[in-house]
């Protein structure tokens, strides 16, 4: 299929703006800087050098010198104005909104504060997002982990688990990650000897060591995890904004009801869930989920009475 | 003719940046290159025919160019209204020097896969080659972040655009007190605060400011009406995300308990919770109740300030009877009834 015309409208006005900003431009430079192959970037040149005003008259057109594109080299001899267009609102919304969940995060490094302020600036009065700052994450934490990720050293952390049980654990810092603006750190635990995906809100204590990483990155990611089996939950509709988030969810609107068929990876995460909408309930199965939910929820009353 | 898309937008915004007021449809049809002109000497139906496909393709290059930010403006004829053309004004096309070193475009380019596979994700790889038109190259390394919503919703471009726009929005929404239902809104802005998305605006039908959690949003997001349908207001009410919001609970947590809990909670020894019994008034505890609970070794007490009842609800509810709630009421109570609504669906 053809590119959309959108990304390949961008890169075209981007060769233009880079050329006269840089001058003497190679195409390999071009194809590396836009990310593109360098037979595309030809292709792109002589899309440019055909474009012009209306009439197509001579002086009308984009010009190249014609010496250097035999070389693999663009230079521009007549832009006719042509140069890279502003930001649109949504292009800058979604570098921002990304931007502001890493730093909420507390899992970003620091140029990422000055390169949200100024795209932030171009938006000005138009800004539709305000980010509200809050403090979650421990800053020594966050700092450490960013400090030891990026000399690639060894962490010794305290760690309290989802099950609520505090370790303490040895860990090789791969990346620092940000998912819906909760901070985490990936990396291979020795404790586990394999590699985890921590929390950084669940560290009580991070101490860098002088130990160099040397286990390398694995090569998935942290959350591609095996579901063990398949449930579904038959709820009224005011659950479903929850449901819409369970792993691999199929959702059925069943008149005011919506069921949802999903991955169970975690029983005991799926009852949490499951307990947190708890009155609009209807249909729970199979037999393990409703197990888990009640234990969970006896556990809730028991605690209430002791 | 050029076929492609992308040369025929190039050739239309070099026109009528060009065009020294404006240019009508019909010159833009018989002069811009990409265009097939108005055929002559056709017989009616060939006409009516070749005359719908170029307003299908105008209209979708006038949306393109609008979606990349090109200011497309409308210029009307002063002595005939219905007679439009269309002008870009350069200065306020281009882009403005955004001076952003090498390791801040980096780091932008870490936005296009936050996005994943959601609209803005595409809005995210525009805007970093745009970035990319104004910087020189250079080779740099991966970096150690990363970032990615998991529930990244296209909700949340719909929502950008219908506040850009000015537009009155509907969708089905479960709020935390008064459950399911639809909403009419006049969408004002997007508010991250604590990595929670909110639209703040106004509830159409009730005739008043509201904020509504992005995640509860179901589905998508309708977009009714014309653009500039209202006024959004230069501040949103300050008393929406003002300290005022939600309140302060106290929660007992067992030893070695709650630990995400305990690093924002402040721990209430003996005599704070003496003093807080006297002061019971502001949150609403009882000396007895604590004398109740603070049994030293079996349960201990914080005092924690929430902004969502419901949320506090479901970390209590997930530490399994590591916690228990003693103030506010309301909270205590919807604990419990949570657990028994589960216990009646689970068991029967």
């Amino acid at each position: 299929m053809a590119e959309k015309a959108l990304p390949r409208l961008t890169r075209l006005l981007g060769i233009m703006a880079y050329v006269q900003d840089q001058g003497e431009s190679p195409f390999e430079e071009l194809a590396e800087h836009f990310g593109v192959s360098v037979s595309q970037i030809r292709k792109d040149v002589n899309a440019l050098w055909s474009a012009g005003l209306p009439g197509h008259a001579g002086g009308d057109l984009i010009d190249f010198d014609a010496y250097l594109y035999e070389q693999d080299v663009a230079s521009i001899v007549d832009s006719q104005g042509v140069t890279q267009i502003r930001l649109s609102t949504r292009e800058a919304v979604a570098l921002v909104g990304a931007l502001s969940s890493m730093l909420a995060s507390g899992a970003a490094p620091d140029v990422a504060m000055s390169a949200n302020d100024k795209i932030r600036a171009l938006l000005g009065a138009d800004d539709p997002v305000t980010v509200v700052p809050t403090a979650d994450v421990d800053r020594a934490i966050a700092a450490a982990l960013q400090q030891a990720v990026i000399r690639k050293r060894v962490v010794e952390v305290d760690y309290v688990d989802a099950a609520d049980r505090r370790t303490s654990r040895t860990i090789e810092p791969h990346r620092l990650v940000a998912i819906d603006a909760v901070a985490y750190v990936e990396c291979y635990c020795r404790r586990a000897q394999d590699y985890r995906t921590l929390r950084i809100d669940r560290m009580v204590g991070a101490n860098v060591t002088k130990e160099p990483v040397v286990c390398p990155p694995a090569d998935a990611s942290g959350f591609s995890l095996v579901p063990q089996f398949q449930a579904t939950v038959l709820a009224a509709r005011g659950a479903r904004w929850v449901l819409e988030d369970l792993p691999g969810v199929r959702l059925y609107e069943v008149g005011d009801d919506v069921r949802a068929t999903f991955d169970v990876v975690d029983v005991d995460w799926v009852a949490d869930r499951l307990l947190a909408i708890a009155p609009y309930l209807r249909l729970v199965e199979p037999e393990p989920v409703r197990e888990a939910l009640a234990q969970h929820a006896d556990a809730v009353l028991a605690a209430v009475a002791g | 003719m050029v076929a492609d898309a992308a040369e025929r937008l190039l050739n239309l915004i070099i026109a009528l940046t060009h065009a020294p007021r404006r240019m009508t449809r019909d010159e833009i049809r018989d002069t811009v290159e990409g265009y097939a002109p108005r055929p002559r000497g056709a017989d009616e139906a060939d006409v009516k025919k070749s005359d719908a496909a170029f307003e299908r393709m105008f209209e979708r290059d006038k949306d393109d160019l609008r979606r990349m930010g090109v200011p497309l403006r409308t210029v009307t004829d002063p002595l005939d209204g219905a007679d439009i053309g269309y002008k870009i004004i350069a200065a306020d096309a281009a882009m403005p020097p955004l001076d952003l070193t090498p390791a801040e475009v980096a780091v932008l380019s870490l936005a296009a896969e936050y996005w994943q596979g959601a609209t803005l994700g595409d809005d995210a790889r525009l805007a970093l080659t745009k970035v990319a038109s104004h910087t020189p190259h250079q080779v740099t390394e991966p970096m150690p972040w990363a970032a990615r919503a998991t529930a990244s919703r296209d909700a949340t471009s719909m929502l950008v655009d219908a506040i850009h726009e000015r537009q009155v929005i509907r969708f089905d929404y479960t709020s935390s007190s008064s459950g399911y239902g639809h909403r009419t809104v006049e969408p004002w802005r997007l508010v991250v605060r604590g990595g929670t998305e909110y639209l703040v605006g106004r509830d159409v039908d009730k005739d008043e400011t509201r904020t509504y959690r992005v995640s509860r949003v179901h589905g998508t997001v309708k977009i009714t009406g014309e653009a500039g349908a209202f006024e959004r207001p230069a501040e949103i009410p300050s008393s929406i995300f003002s300290d005022s919001m939600g309140g302060h609970a106290v929660i007992a947590l067992r030893p070695e308990s709650g630990h995400a809990l305990r690093a924002r909670a402040t721990p209430l020894d003996d005599v704070t919770a003496r003093d807080l019994a006297v002061e019971s008034a502001s949150i609403g505890v009882t000396a007895s109740e604590l004398a109740n609970v603070h049994a030293p070794g079996e349960w201990e007490l914080f005092s924690i300030r929430y902004e969502h009842l419901d949320m506090l609800r479901d970390e209590v509810l997930s530490l399994r009877g590591g916690a228990k709630v003693i103030s506010p009421e309301a909270l205590a109570d919807s604990v419990v009834d949570f657990a028994r609504r589960a216990l009646e669906v689970a068991r029967g």
